[in-house]
């Protein structure tokens, strides 16, 4: 008799172990996780004419707009310390980093419908891959940010090696809820939709190209922009990609706070529904 | 006793809704309207069976009988809502070859992002690249992307890559019905050669005749529960004659 050697075993009595199960999963996946990521760059770059991806393109066509039409309200003796186009593309990108991860996470694992209902790949990775896929095009998009900060005078200052943590908590925030949309997703088309929307509202609500001075005599109205947890990675961003400061410590901990609560909430609720789910996938 | 696979009464239900709900809006109108019609799906009741390495086992029944759900819960796709499901082994599902193949991606990149998928080292893919076009037949085409693929060396790519290890248990889903007639013998040979390696492996298909030269012992399904179980002639003949 040759025995063959298992190194896999499935028993379908053993229970998942909510958040243990996914956090193993994420790192015996790694490998996988990094092709999914190569593959979503790979697609995107190959079928965009100029050689730059839409993804980018888009954040940058905007901020152009946007730039053009309120340079002179906003950038006139303004008190933000860096030309206006400067403050202005770093908030788009991290509005466009928010949506965009929130979108490609959440509609990662109905995309992916067609593996999943036939091999076991737990579904969790494609979400963490589509948000890291986000990240990665954050992260190219500052290219042009930074060459802004560099032809304007306003340098890059030495806090600019700090970016990374905002970078990663908004990966962890857009997993997380884009775990809870994706579940959601299986069950109602639409969700996805009003997750379009919702986004793009809270995006509004954060100064991206407004300043809070605008604002600042309505309380009510400053409490609503500060609630949002996006505001803290914007402000931290901020502070650190050209103010070559510290944020608040309350931004920071709503950030960090924030992040790892929709990523701990998010891999839970998901973990406990996914068999529900999947009958439905 | 221990099996690759080892089935226990197992049970698979679902609720579903009749009126066919799929957005928030349709939800909320229905349920205000007390019009949502939720019923319990059985799609497996109750089915327990093993198979032996090197067994071909197939799975017979009609349309609905849950065939397709029990490839699904023996590739740990479905998780059995009772009973129990133990697999040893790697599996290699084979159900409607190419899911996970992207058409923008070229063959070698698909290669080892459909291996990789199939739970194998992306390292230890990036070397089987070779072997597997050319087994394939498609070695000149292997930097080209796969949307210019025809849909038979589609076929062949991927169940060169799903064969490309011995692994465990094989599960397959009509596959040997793709390809011509010669990839259809080189396929019958490789199978042949993953079941002799010990590979246990379960068949679903319509074609009973090709079941009866291939499959060793078979299961009826009806309804999700077992008809009849045991050596392949008996259970697909009485297959055959019950119409």
């Amino acid at each position: 008799m040759t025995a063959v050697q298992s190194t896999v075993f499935y028993d379908s009595d053993t229970r998942r172990r909510p958040l243990i199960t996914e956090f193993q999963n994420f790192w015996r996946y790694r490998g996988l996780i990094r092709l999914l990521v190569v593959r979503d760059l790979t697609v995107r770059y190959k079928r965009s004419v100029l050689g730059v991806s839409w993804t980018i393109l888009n954040p940058m066509l905007t901020i152009a707009v946007l730039w053009i039409v309120f340079s002179n309200f906003f950038g006139r003796g303004s008190d933000l310390g860096v030309p206006y186009v400067v403050y202005l593309t770093a908030g788009i990108l991290i509005a466009t980093y928010f949506s965009q991860g929130l979108i490609a996470s959440g509609s990662a694992i109905i995309n992916s419908r067609g593996v999943l209902i036939k091999m076991y790949i737990p579904p969790e990775i494609f979400s963490l891959a589509a948000a890291v896929a986000a990240a990665t095009h954050f992260l190219l998009s500052m290219i042009p940010l930074l060459g802004l900060q560099l032809i304007l005078g306003a340098g890059i200052p030495w806090t600019i090696i700090l970016v990374p943590i905002p970078l990663v908590f908004m990966l962890m925030l857009t997993t997380g809820i884009g775990l809870l949309i994706a579940s959601a997703a299986v069950y109602f088309r639409d969700v996805l939709d009003i997750t379009r929307v919702v986004t793009q509202l809270l995006n509004y609500l954060i100064p991206t190209f407004w300043t809070l001075s605008l604002i600042e005599n309505s309380p009510k109205a400053l409490l609503m922009v500060k609630v949002n947890p996006v505001y803290s990675y914007l402000v931290t961003f901020r502070a650190w990609v050209y103010g070559g400061e510290m944020p608040p410590a309350w931004n920071l901990a709503m950030m960090a706070g924030s992040g790892i609560l929709a990523l701990a909430l998010g891999v839970f609720v998901f973990s406990r529904n996914w068999r529900r789910v999947v009958v439905r996938l | 006793m221990s099996q690759p696979i080892e089935a226990r009464d197992v049970t698979l239900r679902y609720r579903l809704d009749r009126a066919n709900v799929g957005t928030i809006k349709e939800a909320a109108v229905r349920t205000i309207r007390r019009q949502r019609k939720v019923e319990w799906i059985h799609a497996l009741d109750g089915v327990s069976f093993e198979v032996a390495r090197g067994e071909i086992f197939a799975v017979v029944g009609p349309n609905g009988a849950g065939k397709s759900t029990l490839m699904k819960v023996i590739a740990r796709v479905l998780p059995p809502t009772t009973g129990r499901v133990i697999v040893r082994g790697q599996v290699a599902p084979m159900i409607e070859l190419g899911s996970g193949m992207n058409p923008e991606l070229t063959a070698r990149e698909n290669i080892i992002l459909y291996g990789s998928m199939l739970g194998r080292d992306p390292r230890h893919m990036r070397e089987r690249v070779g072997p597997i076009v050319e087994w394939a037949g498609v070695e000149e085409f292997v930097d080209v992307p796969t949307r210019s693929y025809s849909s038979g060396m589609m076929g062949r790519l991927a169940f060169s890559v799903a064969t490309d290890i011995e692994p465990e248990v094989l599960v397959v889903d009509e596959v040997l019905s793709v390809g011509d007639k010669a990839f259809r013998a080189k396929s019958q040979a490789r199978m042949n050669q993953l079941i002799n390696g010990g590979s246990a492996v379960v068949v679903v298909s319509h074609s009973i005749e090709m079941l009866k030269n291939l499959a060793t012992r078979a299961m009826w399904l009806d309804r999700g529960r077992i008809k009849m179980l045991g050596p392949a002639d008996e259970v697909l003949g009485g297959y055959q004659t019950s119409g």
